[in-house]
């Protein structure tokens, strides 16, 4: 007999489930507290000066263009730097764990040992950690559209829902990235260092892009990807969202593909 | 029946340069206990693996029920059923939590014989895993390895852990799992541990088999231990000639040596001798176990005798 439908998901999703509880508030509550600063902050004059008087180059960098109306202000706030930095630390930091740290720390021994193919294995690995990232950006994104309303944003839903989609794809490529590494290597510390690195990468190529006016830059962050278009000012961007979920798939094939060939180090 | 259940041909691992196996040639046959023992970092834990596809050979081949590993794949798997050697399992969930898992993983199968099985052990299934002591865990691997009445058992070091009434408690389950028709291989560093519960033994060494023999006659190859105390001290050279003996030492009127085979020589000599006290006992199979350790595969200069 081989193993039940989704048995390996719902068994990572099981032991994560009480840190996944955790995140959401952590996430709904950062969320909360920087939307509601927006109309204590974000308004007035006095931040509109304060910008003003900062570098030419700092404002591109950061993307404060436009940092006084709603959509700019959660764009360099909520959805440009805190909820993906967050979002980003949980999926790496899981991605790395559900494959190659278990490897190392050998609680992958039994499962790996049942009557359950390899890949998947990873397979629904791979989607226990897609799961817990749709989960927490669906926090964010209430926390958002339930603001929107509290607050009365002049910022379209729809455009919460554009922006929430490329933040979930984003976490998703950088996610699985760091789960694929493991697949390939069966080390935990090297996934964590390539996709934090990638991460990292592509903040900062996201912000020289304009600055030292190469906008090749842009085009292969996948930080851009997701951003570069404003798309809670200006909705979905299709070529970014496709390219995030190419990276995504890519990175998930490249995973199942080397789990079958190699030695578990468990 | 006598079907073979595993069959490894000039099995190889290695570990990027290092060599963990050097050629491994068994045959284990349906319905019989198979004991394997060997020092750690021997290459039990490795061959294991093997068996299981959690690693790849190197060069040879392996077969478990009749297909390679790998090949065989997960159908191969449902009819194993496995022991790690160092069990490792996520500390905050609840033994009981984690039994339910791995039968899911075996698409139900064993999941009545959990509860059965634990309170045989004595194990709480309430309790969470990271809670519970090494013997504990060791009860959680137990549970899940028998749970599904496997064909195969394969066990790594089962008994590590437990004390010594749940380790005959185990071997029991051992030997009835057997009487039910499974095969089990098991390893082990400790010869007791297998002594009473294999038919037979392979022995292995540095990644290399030096011995593979049922347990009869690897009592047979280790001997008797003889001691005789005479009435007067006698003549060595009476004892001389004397054929199966080996570590003949006569002193006075004590002789002690190590008898190999029939008896009948060593006897017809003593009766020739004013013999008042004559002991004659099994060799510790443990004796032959450190033999073989010492034993360096190619020369007399091995340097690992010093202990």
């Amino acid at each position: 007999m081989t193993a039940e439908p989704l048995a390996v998901l719902t068994g990572a999703l099981r032991l994560h489930r009480r840190a996944l509880v955790l995140w959401a508030v952590a996430l709904a509550a950062v969320t909360a507290l920087y939307a509601s600063f927006y109309p204590t902050m974000g308004t007035t004059a006095e931040m509109q000066g304060l910008v003003d008087s900062l570098p030419e180059g700092m404002i591109t960098a950061f993307g404060w263009e436009d940092i006084t109306s709603p959509a700019g202000y959660l764009s360099s706030t909520v959805y440009g730097l805190i909820a993906p930095a967050l979002l980003l630390v949980h999926a790496v930091a899981l991605g790395a764990r559900l494959l190659a740290g278990q490897e190392e720390d050998g609680t992958l021994e039994l499962e790996v040992s049942a009557p359950i193919g390899r890949r998947r294995l990873l397979a629904e690995r791979t989607a226990a950690l897609w799961l817990s990232s749709l989960a927490l950006v669906a926090a964010v994104t209430a926390t958002t559209l339930l603001l929107v309303v509290v607050l009365d944003l002049d910022l379209a839903s729809g455009n919460v829902l554009a922006a929430s989609s490329g933040l979930l794809l984003l976490v998703l490529a950088i996610g699985t990235i760091a789960l694929a590494t493991g697949a390939v290597t069966g080390r935990r510390a090297v996934a964590l260092g390539l996709a934090a690195g990638v991460a990292v990468l592509a903040f900062v190529a996201d912000a020289l892009g304009p600055l030292a006016d190469l906008p090749w830059l842009r085009t292969i962050s996948p930080w851009s990807w997701y951003l570069a278009e404003e798309p809670l000012a200006t909705g979905v961007d299709l070529a970014g969202l496709g390219s995030l979920a190419a990276l995504t798939l890519i990175a998930a094939g490249i995973g199942l593909v080397a789990i079958g060939r190699r030695d578990l180090m468990v | 029946m006598s079907d073979v259940v595993v069959r490894t041909e000039g099995l190889v691992k290695d570990y990027g340069a290092v060599r963990a196996l050097a050629g491994i040639d068994l045959v284990v046959e349906r319905g019989e206990v198979f004991g394997f023992l060997g020092p750690n970092g021997a290459g039990k834990s490795t061959t294991i693996r093997l068996l299981l596809d959690l690693l790849r050979p190197t060069a040879g081949r392996v077969e478990v029920l009749g297909v390679a590993p790998r090949a065989g794949g997960a159908a191969l798997r449902a009819r194993l059923g496995y022991l790690p050697g160092e069990l490792a399992m996520a500390g905050r969930q609840r033994a009981g939590d984690l039994l339910a898992h791995l039968a899911r993983l075996r698409g139900g199968a064993g999941r009545e014989r959990i509860a059965p099985l634990a309170a045989r052990f004595g194990l709480d299934l309430e309790r969470p895993i990271g809670a519970l002591s090494k013997g504990n865990k060791q009860k959680v691997g137990v549970v899940q390895a028998f749970m599904h009445e496997p064909e195969l058992l394969v066990l790594d070091e089962p008994s590590s852990g437990l004390d010594p009434l749940l380790q005959r408690e185990l071997l029991d389950l051992v030997a009835e799992t057997r009487q039910a028709g499974a095969t089990v291989f098991m390893s082990s560093h400790v010869l007791s541990e297998v002594e009473d519960a294999a038919d037979r033994v392979a022995i292995i060494r540095a990644g290399e088999l030096v011995d593979v023999d049922d347990i009869v006659a690897l009592r047979r190859r280790a001997g008797q231990r003889v001691q005789v105390r005479f009435a007067e001290a006698v003549a060595p050279e009476a004892f001389a000639g004397v054929t199966g003996l080996a570590e003949l030492v006569v002193d006075g009127a004590e002789l002690s040596c190590r008898l190999h085979g029939d008896p009948g020589p060593l006897l017809a000599a003593l009766a020739a001798q004013p013999v008042s006290r004559l002991v004659v006992e099994d060799r510790e199979l443990e004796d032959l176990f450190l033999d073989h350790y010492r034993l360096p595969p190619t020369g007399p200069q091995d340097g690992d005798d010093d202990r």
